[in-house]
């Protein structure tokens, strides 16, 4: 009786899983569609079926070269985001409560302060000092609103977490960087590869800063806002089909070597 | 000193970014909010004194408080089945929640329009069945904001809860079911307690980037779906600075205040399921 | 004080960053702020390599544009102008002005001869397009044998049902609105320089609000919302209908009514380059030659000497500055929105949220 209940709410909780996950997909099922489509226009049923926007895409430098900036930020910022954040909570953690609470409200209001503030205050500096123009800079600067991120994510996490591992760690002779190592890391792994890919996806889709910023070279949010007084164009369709395609892709390669790595060692 | 150093010296670079990318530049930011050239409150006087950006403030503060409320409650679940189960198939599981985030946001409001639209979806269906005459005004509302958004910033709430969870001894729950508990009551007793706090966490910066939106809402909401950035960013196109980083630090206090608040509740909640 | 403080945080930018990449420009090198997109294709292959050639100098182009004017101004508090020419727009102009942030135009270095009109010859601008606000229909979407003609059918729901849209700011809607009382033209912007004025437009608006389910907030969506059918009469930009109607979308523009504007290219305040910056906006504004191949691409002429004699009929007639285009559109005053945006945009956002 009551491994049947349980199984009744596995299968309900799972279903539930994939009903969500279904609402947070949903867009894919219309913009992959929509990007096969030789219209000028979005348009749903697509009509007239064709991989124009496709060509646009790979014939146009700018898009290409758009894209990999973009990437090139988004891994450097996130990177930077996410090591900073995480050395952040660490310390925090070990402060008073009261310095943590306040040191963590200062640490998250870039995430209130609208964008165009700092992409102008920075803009500001970087002109006066000549460092405009510099990719290192954006990236820097994204880092600094992906980080918030990182500290509460991370942070969240920490307080989960059993400090008893890591004193024993101690006690048993490991220094703290070693203690943090072998003991606190691997156990906080999950949140900080989450906070990293979100950190990511927050230097990835921004546009205001970068527009500062940078000035000849483009990030993918920019050339994508640059169509924008026009119309929404269908490349736009077409540069998020292959993201998801290219990523899931390579997701579900480095899944597979893996288990057939597994598999190959015995585990 | 050196003690010091010793001790906070993994909160420097963190320190140094907000510096130089955050402090630094928004000095000018407060500093402009309360002059006029000279010192002055009237940027702030005049919020009072219109009653549209109070309105449009209490509005902004309400979208963002359902949204962070529909996401905790939508998000939990989900956190909690990834989080059962195993540690390799976690991971795909994130990545999978992950996929959205590679559509552009201007594309996922078109999306909605497939499917809220006059000639969406679902209107498409309710005629065909016969259940409407007319198409039902689906987009531009504030159901279809509360929709989109949620839409984009769920992944970050699941993200931020599942987190906490995995660090959640599960140990406990194996104990208390041990110690007589029935299942629900271990979850109810010691899991979900625990796992509260990662959730509001989650909820708090859905909040937070909720506060921050316009685009979403200008494009699939109505006309009193007007959010503070919108009209900051008016203020902005004017080059109003003053005014603009007026209304930007109405943003960050209310912001913060409602954040508090949150926080105060939530540990308070958590302390009486406990 | 300021600049300690900023001394400091140049070092500790420094610091932070490890290198810092020097943003001089290259020499002999202008930077041009303008639209990007297609716009920026249609410069590159035809404006920037006329400039090469007249000049020797080559031009790197900037993109940026949602916050252009905000851009420029810090360049100029900042006293280092990294832009030497931008593209400023009709509504941008009277506020660059105002604020200082541009050069004075010689046009003994622009238009020697004298052949611009007097209309594209502004103090800190030449008038690099023109183009229109204007309401378009859905002519699939009309009740049979009508069609809509003119602002007045446009506030006529008994006549012409179905969902319309409008631009979420009171820019041209209150001109719009007038219109459709049966004010003419030429009084539009008398009647709108008294507080009665407005308010007798707000109370036009009042009877047409409910009939608008989406405001649009970007040319972009205005067109999509005509080609989704999401509503049947919208203003929107007169550059991209032609493109509708090639997709199949019976779109037509009605002149009737539209407000006509101008853009600009100016030399932003303190560019290193201004003899430079001018040869470039002569070359933008006074060749038709170039400008044919920018108007196969979008119908925003200029008013290059002798461009309409180059255009074939069928193509002028797209044109919003088209004799008989232009007669039927009321200019639009951009200083009148410049002084008072400020104040109607906050009634307008308190009528919009009633």
């Amino acid at each position: 009786m009551d491994m049947q209940r349980t199984g009744f709410s596995r299968f309900a909780l799972s279903a539930y899983f994939w009903g969500v996950i279904a609402f947070l997909a949903f867009p894919i099922f219309v913009i992959i569609p929509i990007s096969f489509s030789n219209s000028q226009f979005l348009r749903f049923p697509p009509q007239d079926l064709g991989i124009r926007w496709y060509e646009t895409y790979f014939n146009d430098a700018v898009w290409v070269s758009a894209t990999i900036l973009s990437f090139k930020v988004a891994l450097l910022a996130s990177l930077v985001a996410t090591i900073v954040g995480t050395m952040a909570v660490i310390s925090l953690d070990r402060g008073a409560a009261r310095t943590r609470q306040m040191l963590t409200y200062l640490i998250t209001a870039p995430i209130i302060i609208p964008h165009i503030f700092i992409a102008l205050g920075v803009f500001i500096l970087a002109i006066r000092f000549g460092f405009a123009d510099s990719e290192i800079a954006l990236a820097g600067a994204h880092a600094t609103i992906a980080m918030p991120f990182v500290v509460l994510i991370v942070g969240a996490a920490m307080r989960q977490m059993d400090p008893t591992i890591e004193r024993a760690a101690r006690v048993l002779g490991a220094g703290p960087v070693r203690a943090f190592f072998s003991a606190t890391f691997p156990s906080l792994l999950p949140a900080i590869v989450a906070a990293g890919v979100f950190a990511f996806f927050v230097s990835f889709d921004e546009l205001i800063i970068a527009q500062f910023m940078l000035s000849g070279k483009e990030t993918l949010p920019m050339r994508i806002w640059a169509d924008l007084k026009l119309e929404v164009s269908p490349t736009v369709a077409a540069v998020s089909s292959l993201l998801i395609v290219v990523t899931t892709i390579a997701m579900v390669g480095a899944e597979l070597l893996r288990r057939r790595a597994a598999g190959v060692r015995g585990d | 000193m050196l003690a010091f150093i010793r001790r906070t010296w993994l909160l420097w670079p963190a320190i140094g970014l907000l510096l130089v990318f955050f402090l630094v530049p928004s000095l000018d930011l407060i500093q402009a909010s309360v002059m006029n050239p000279d010192f002055t409150l009237e940027h702030f006087e005049r919020i009072a004194d219109r009653k549209v950006y109070l309105a449009v403030f209490w509005r902004t503060l309400q979208v963002s408080l359902i949204v962070a409320f529909l996401a905790a409650l939508v998000g939990y679940p989900i956190a909690y089945f990834i989080n059962l189960q195993p540690r390799k198939t976690q991971f795909l599981l994130i990545f999978l929640i992950f996929i959205p985030l590679w559509m552009s946001v201007l594309i996922r409001s078109y999306a909605w329009m497939i499917v809220l639209g006059r000639d969406g979806i679902i209107n498409t269906a309710l005629l065909g069945l016969g259940l409407t005459e007319e198409p039902v005004r689906l987009l531009f509302t504030s159901g279809a904001v509360y929709f989109a958004m949620l839409q984009i910033l769920l992944p970050v709430q699941i993200v931020t809860a599942y987190s906490a969870m995995t660090e959640i001894d599960m140990d406990l729950m194996r104990a208390a079911r041990v110690l007589g508990a029935r299942p629900w009551q271990a979850l109810r007793r010691v899991f979900i307690p625990l796992s509260l706090d990662g959730t509001i966490t989650g909820a708090i910066i859905v909040f937070m980037l909720s506060m921050g939106f316009f685009i979403t809402p200008a494009l699939v909401g109505g006309r009193q779906d007007m959010m503070l950035a919108n009209l900051i960013e008016f203020q902005v196109e004017r080059l109003n600075w003053s005014f603009a980083s007026a209304l930007a630090i109405l943003l960050l206090l209310g912001t913060v205040l409602t954040v508090i608040v949150i926080r105060r509740l939530g540990n308070l909640i958590t302390r009486r399921i406990a | 004080m300021t600049r300690r403080r900023h001394i400091f945080s140049a070092v500790l930018t420094g610091a932070v960053l490890g290198l810092a990449t020097l943003g001089t420009a290259v020499a002999d090198e202008i930077a041009v702020s303008g639209s990007g997109g297609v716009v920026a294709e249609v410069n590159e292959k035809y404006f920037f390599p006329a400039f090469t050639e007249d000049t020797g100098w080559t031009i790197k182009q900037v993109g940026a544009e949602a916050k252009r004017m905000a851009e420029i101004e810090a360049m100029v508090r900042a006293g280092n102008t990294v832009w030497d020419v931008s593209e400023i727009s009709a509504s941008d102009y009277p506020l660059a002005v105002k604020k200082g942030l541009l050069e004075p135009i010689d046009y003994a270095l622009v238009d020697p001869d004298n052949k611009l009109p007097e209309m594209a010859r502004k103090e800190f601008g030449v008038v690099a397009a023109s183009y229109s606000t204007v309401l378009v229909q859905r002519l699939d979407k009309n009740p049979d044998g009508k069609k809509m003609e003119s602002w007045a059918d446009f506030w006529d729901v008994e006549t012409f049902p179905g969902p319309r849209s409008l631009r979420g700011r009171p820019e041209y809607n209150l001109e719009f609105a007038l219109l459709a009382e049966g004010v003419a033209k030429e009084d539009l912007y008398k009647i709108l320089s008294t507080k009665e004025g407005v308010e007798r437009a707000f109370a036009k608006l009042d009877e047409i609000k409910e009939h608008i389910p989406v405001w649009w907030t970007s040319g972009a969506q205005s067109v999509q919302l005509l080609s989704d059918g999401e509503v049947f009469y919208s203003t929107t930009y007169n550059g991209r209908v032609g493109k509708l109607q090639e997709s199949g979308i019976p779109a037509e523009i009605i002149w009737n009514g539209g407000a006509l504007h101008v853009s600009h290219v100016s030399i932003v305040k303190g560019s290193k380059h201004i003899e430079k910056a001018h040869d470039y906006i002569r070359i933008r504004t006074t060749r038709p030659d170039l400008e044919l191949e920018y108007l196969k691409v979008l119908p925003y002429p200029n008013f290059a000497p002798g461009l309409f004699d180059q255009l074939d009929e069928a193509q002028a007639k797209q044109m919003p500055t088209y004799p008989a285009n232009a007669e039927m559109q009321f200019s639009a005053n951009e200083e009148f929105w410049a002084d008072n945006i400020d104040w109607i945009n906050e009634r307008w956002n308190e009528w919009l949220l009633e």
